[in-house]
């Protein structure tokens, strides 16, 4: 059973159809990535799939329900999280406190009044500050924290989820090629070691490859090619989109 | 560790102070306990869960009415009556939250002084039952606690658990969700969290603690009226959490010894208390916005350490 | 109840109405471009009034002394306004929301408090001039010749307002500005030389309320307390920054009010809470406001 299935979905902006009759589907444990160059309707695509956006017309489903415009929080629940584009982080809470708070949602404990909150998740808190890299920043404000830092934090926010399934929205944004790397890998290994379905996002072609089995190619809000990395790489459609980019 | 010895020094002087001032002056030290109990109650909507009440006065009246009324016309306790006001704050501010917790920002803060006057005009114009204009009199006090020092020591009990309660809240998982619902709305939501339930909890649980401050005031005073549901009532627990510094848990309580000693000195030589406060507030806006605990940040532990996160940006 | 008391009513709404848009709509004009709520904006039309006795006294000899008192005390107001904003307001344009307001709600208790000292505690009265002082009869019933000056006035600054918001350039800038002040300031306009103006633009138009309303009744300390939260209804009810809006909703608001008076007094002001709030839970931007504004 696809872990997600996405049927027809249609979104517009005043004029402008920011999703257009998309059809998607994902298997559980893969590493799929959604490529287009700016504008092309990525974002969108998330926002429709996480319950930010409701949509004009089409179907979600997860794990065979059907999840159509419910709201955020009910989604997150039920075991998919996402990691925004720009750091949706608690900027004045340290970089422990952002994580714990994801963990204890999670947990269920966020109704609690009466255990001080730093006797709780310490073991899971730090298990992801190591995951991610950040252990060293555990005190850090998050607001201080480097942009690539930040998007870690970002990404162990929304493993604090438990999920099951995980959008990434440009997890390497603002990184450097090193950095660009180590998060790809992680991802990779999140994907194979923690059984974690994973769908990013991303605007720059050469990060993709060697990271995602399979490639969809979005262009104003339209699916136009599909497949293996490779396969996109020599289709002519995907060519144009992105020959027109970079030229 | 060093704060908690700060802290038994200070709840030690509070238990000697009695000893040592005149009866006046005990008298504004219970004052400062109920508006300090308003004002913190106050600071878990505002300094903790980012949003701007116009309107908390509504749960001090309505809890201040509530046992007012309960103590003329009946001969229920005291400490019943008290635990009848924060249960009919907390109704009060479940309908009313129930609205409000639906906007934020400016639109908040309306609706929120909105239901204040509403409810003000009700209790001002419901004659036959709160005594409408004339104000509710002759709320007496159980012969044990009829003494201002024994109501101050009763008070001092009440208020210190009552902050207590509200400490330990702050400090748990449901404490720092609010912080993160001030921090990150959105955030809160994608991590799996009913924003709009959770703000509605925390409004009606600052709501039942008002209204145990609006309690304590009725015996206190012998008196109430309809004035301490209106938006000028609505105003005191701002200034004092401005002034004392929202981003503290002691903030608004620093805020109300300053705030009620200003007012108990200013209005003893001029009737013009509202400009001296006045330009209070402007001066403590223009020049000293983390309040009195902004300045002395670095001593104590902040709820959210926004001023790191301006000096970044 | 029959058609004459109707119609006084509705024209006792429509003079209470009109002075509600003048009041709101200064209010509306600052929140829109500025983003400022002025908690102290019914108090500036309260210092309009006293203003406005202050010139009539001096005067009051002649039978032109009101209508020489109500502009100047518009034009004092206005050159209030702009300092008012130069020395505090535009310290807080950069603050979040509760410090503006705490800013403007001190400024109430600020300007009441001198309201008192420069005027003293008691009540103001203006003595009708004789232009004014007979009934007019409509439909060969009497009514008030003042409501219906304050009515013209009130439509007068209306369309005069729409006309210089719609049609010069002045007022196209400042509709710019609501909608984003990056782009007029990139332009070259200097957004901080707008805003005063839009200040002293918002404030002049209170004080022109307050100087018209001053003859209506007597003038007492206090008034503006029981008009500020009657104006955020009238505001929030027609949306914030809508003109149009606030035009209406006053109308609403003053009809509300003079109706309410015959059946049920003292709900007169619950009725209009009721009604604000009833907005601001299912349409928060107002009958005519824009959703993105908020």
């Amino acid at each position: 059973m696809a872990i997600l299935k996405v049927e027809h979905l249609n979104k517009a902006f005043g004029g402008l159809q920011a999703t257009n009759d998309v059809n998607y589907e994902m298997q559980t444990g893969e590493l799929s990535g959604i490529i287009g160059p700016n504008g092309a309707g990525k974002s969108t695509f998330f926002n429709l799939l996480t319950g930010y956006y409701k949509v004009d017309s089409g179907r979600i489903s997860f794990q065979g329900k059907d999840i159509t415009n419910w709201s955020p929080h009910r989604i997150s629940r039920l075991g998919i999280a996402r990691a925004f584009q720009v750091s949706n982080i608690y900027p004045a809470l340290t970089a422990y406190e952002n994580i714990r708070q994801a963990i204890l949602a999670q947990q269920k404990r966020t109704l609690n009044f009466f255990t001080p909150a730093h006797r709780l998740a310490k073991k899971e808190t730090q298990e992801l500050l190591e995951v991610t890299g950040l252990s060293q920043h555990a005190d850090k404000i998050a607001g201080t924290l480097s942009q690539g830092d930040k998007k870690c934090l970002e990404l162990a926010i929304a493993l604090g989820s438990k999920p099951e399934l995980l959008f990434l929205d440009e997890p390497t944004a603002g990184m450097s090629g090193e950095e660009t790397h180590e998060t790809m890998n992680l991802v990779k290994r999140l994907n194979q070691e923690m059984d974690l379905t994973i769908l990013f996002t991303e605007h720059d072609m050469s990060v993709v490859f060697g990271y995602a089995k399979r490639l969809t190619v979005l262009h104003q809000g339209s699916i136009i090619a599909e497949g293996t990395p490779e396969e996109v790489r020599k289709n002519e459609t995907a060519q144009k989109v992105y020959l027109g980019e970079e030229a | 560790m060093i704060r908690y010895g700060w802290l038994g020094l200070i709840f030690i002087a509070t238990l000697i102070l009695p000893l040592v001032i005149g009866e006046y002056w005990i008298h504004v030290a219970v004052e400062i306990l109920i508006l300090g109990l308003f004002a913190v109650s106050f600071n878990m909507i505002f300094g903790y869960m980012g949003q701007l009440s116009f309107g908390h006065a509504a749960y001090f009246g309505a809890g201040a009415y509530a046992t007012g009324l309960l103590m003329v016309k009946t001969s229920v306790p005291l400490p019943i009556c008290l635990a009848v006001s924060m249960i009919t704050a907390g109704g009060l501010a479940l309908v009313i939250g129930y609205f409000c917790v639906r906007l934020t920002g400016i639109y908040f803060a309306i609706l929120t002084m909105a239901f204040g006057q509403m409810l003000y005009y009700i209790i001002f114009q419901w004659y036959s039952f709160t005594g409408g204009d004339d104000g509710l009199q002759g709320i007496v006090p159980p012969d044990w606690i009829i003494q201002v020092t024994a109501y101050y020591y009763f008070t001092l009990f009440i208020v210190t658990g009552a902050l207590i309660v509200m400490w330990v809240i702050s400090e748990s998982p449901f404490g720092y969700t609010m912080r993160a619902i001030r921090d990150n709305a959105d955030r809160t939501r994608f991590i799996g969290i009913n924003v709009r339930k959770y703000m509605l909890i925390n409004f009606v649980v600052a709501g039942m603690f008002a209204g145990l401050a609006g309690g304590l005031l009725g015996p206190f005073n012998r008196s109430i009226a309809p004035d301490l549901c209106n938006w000028h009532q609505s105003g005191v627990p701002v200034f004092m959490t401005v002034i004392g510094g929202p981003l503290g848990f002691l903030g608004p309580v620093i805020g109300s010894v300053i705030y009620t000693f200003l007012f108990a000195f200013v209005t003893g030589f001029t009737e013009y208390w509202p400009l001296t406060i006045g330009l209070v507030i402007i001066f403590v806006v223009l020049y000293m916005p983390g309040g009195v605990l902004g300045l002395v940040k670095t001593k104590f532990k902040t709820i959210g350490a926004k001023e790191s996160m301006d000096a970044e940006a | 109840m029959d058609a004459s008391l109707i119609f006084a009513q509705s024209l006792s709404g429509l003079s209470r109405g009109m002075m509600l848009f003048l009041i709101a709509s200064g209010l509306s004009l600052i929140f829109g471009v500025m983003n400022i709520l002025n908690f102290a904006h019914a108090t500036f039309w309260l210092i309009g009034a006293y203003c406005c006795y202050t010139f009539w006294f001096l005067m009051q000899d002649y039978n032109f002394a009101l209508w020489i008192s109500i502009p100047l005390a518009a034009l004092t107001l206005a050159a209030l306004g702009w300092v008012i904003e130069v020395v505090l307001i535009r310290r807080v344009y950069n603050r979040d929301l509760p410090e503006q307001l705490l800013l403007t709600y001190a400024m109430v208790l600020v300007l009441g408090d001198l309201i008192k000292i420069v005027w003293g505690v008691d009540d103001k009265l203006i003595a009708r001039p004789p232009l004014v002082a007979d009934p007019v009869f409509i439909f060969g019933m009497p009514f008030d010749s003042y409501f219906l000056f304050v009515i013209s006035v009130g439509l007068a600054v209306a369309i005069g307002l729409w006309w210089f918001l719609k049609k010069t350039r002045y007022g196209h800038i400042i509709r710019a500005a609501v909608f984003s002040r990056e782009m007029v300031s990139a332009l070259g306009i200097p957004i901080p030389r707008i805003y005063s103006g839009v200040f002293a633009l918002g404030i002049f138009i209170a004080g022109l309320a307050g100087a018209v309303q001053a003859p209506v009744g007597s003038i007492t300390l206090g008034m503006d307390m029981a008009v500020v939260i009657q104006a955020f209804c009238v505001v929030v009810i027609g949306g914030f920054g809508s003109l149009l809006g606030t035009f209406v909703a006053a109308i609403i608001v003053g009809e509300v009010y003079a109706f309410s008076i015959l059946f049920w007094p003292q709900g007169a002001l619950v009725l209009i809470f009721v009604v604000t709030a009833f907005i601001l839970i299912i349409r928060p931007w107002g009958l005519f406001g824009t959703p993105t504004r908020a």
